[in-house]
């Protein structure tokens, strides 16, 4: 009889310590913290897609503009050819500074800004 | 709130929703990232890694399951990839049961062996067991999740979680038998008070 009612025990004791959580926990603040990091990402891709948005709008319009030059404007399209030779730098210079503008103004001013509502916000609430 | 109703509020960058999202699943991250990853000091990144993994793939969220067997698959998945590079890295885990049964029984010499301080060796000896046993009685007794669930977690066929689950435990009641047998036990003496 103790022998069953040992066996019964141990099962028993075996399934409390089976159920047990691990002792470790998560810092108080870990899903704020979780929550705050995939807003700034969410963010981000927003902003780059809006970026994104633009250059593709924008490479359109050149493409259907070079396009048209090329098929209908055939004198027009050799003289714009030998100028983007003989500028090449120059017109490089010019897409890299644009695209940089463009993304400074698009993505990195906006993420700024809202990193810093954000600061303010929490110090706000902190305050 | 339903779980399609959460995660369309976390698709639309709604960040109290994925805040309250890793509120309610946290425990379960924890508890099936504690068990895979040994190293207490790493539970807490590889716990965020998950969350971050979520919050990435939540579009592919489809309701197939629970959103709760969702994310413990991410954090079961997480957790393994860790333990592996951990281990290309360091010293290899063994999948086998070596390391469980070179385990010194150390509670031999003890004139007594308390309710509590059984407990706390028969916890080592569950760390001593191969991840994939850890893992399968975490997710089973822990969580309480089925064996169908388990199999979609783990990837585990349910005929090899079943075996995990039976043989872990028969393992852990064989070394508690040894422990009851062998010096003057208390375990039991108090277990009304429980």
């Amino acid at each position: 009889m103790q022998n069953i009612d040992k066996h019964k025990d141990s099962d028993q004791l075996l399934d409390e310590i089976l159920s047990k959580p691990p002792e470790f926990v998560l810092p108080f603040d870990f899903a704020a913290r979780i929550a705050a990091k995939a807003a700034g990402k969410f963010y981000w891709r927003q902003y780059m897609m809006e970026f994104l948005v633009y250059i593709g709008t924008f490479t359109g319009l050149v493409a259907v503009i070079l396009a048209m030059n090329y098929f209908w404007f055939t004198d027009n399209w050799h003289s714009w050819k030998q100028f983007f030779s003989d500028n090449l730098s120059i017109v490089i210079g010019i897409n890299v500074i644009g695209l940089f503008i463009l993304f400074a103004d698009r993505v990195l001013l906006q993420y700024f800004c809202y990193r810093f509502s954000r600061k303010k916000h929490v110090s706000g609430k902190l305050w | 709130m339903t779980d399609g109703e959460l995660v369309q509020q976390v698709l639309n960058g709604n960040e109290h929703a994925f805040r309250f999202l890793v509120a309610n699943h946290q425990r379960l991250v924890l508890h099936v990232v504690g068990r895979i990853v040994k190293q207490q000091e790493d539970v807490e990144d590889v716990c965020q890694e998950v969350f971050m993994k979520v919050f990435r793939k939540i579009k592919n969220f489809r309701g197939d399951s629970k959103l709760s067997t969702w994310i413990a698959t991410i954090a079961y998945n997480t957790g393994i990839s860790y333990v592996r590079s951990k281990n290309r890295k360091n010293e290899k885990e063994s999948d086998d049961l070596t390391n469980f049964y070179s385990r010194s029984d150390n509670w031999q010499g003890h004139h007594t062996v308390e309710r509590e301080e059984a407990k706390k060796i028969l916890g080592e000896l569950i760390e001593e067991l191969p991840v994939n046993y850890r893992t399968v009685l975490t997710l089973f007794h822990l969580e309480e999740f089925s064996y169908k669930e388990i199999e979609e977690i783990t990837g585990m066929p349910e005929g090899t979680v079943k075996s995990y689950l039976s043989r872990a435990r028969n393992l852990l009641k064989e070394k508690l038998d040894k422990i009851i047998a062998s010096e003057k036990i208390n375990i039991f003496l108090n277990y009304a008070e429980y």
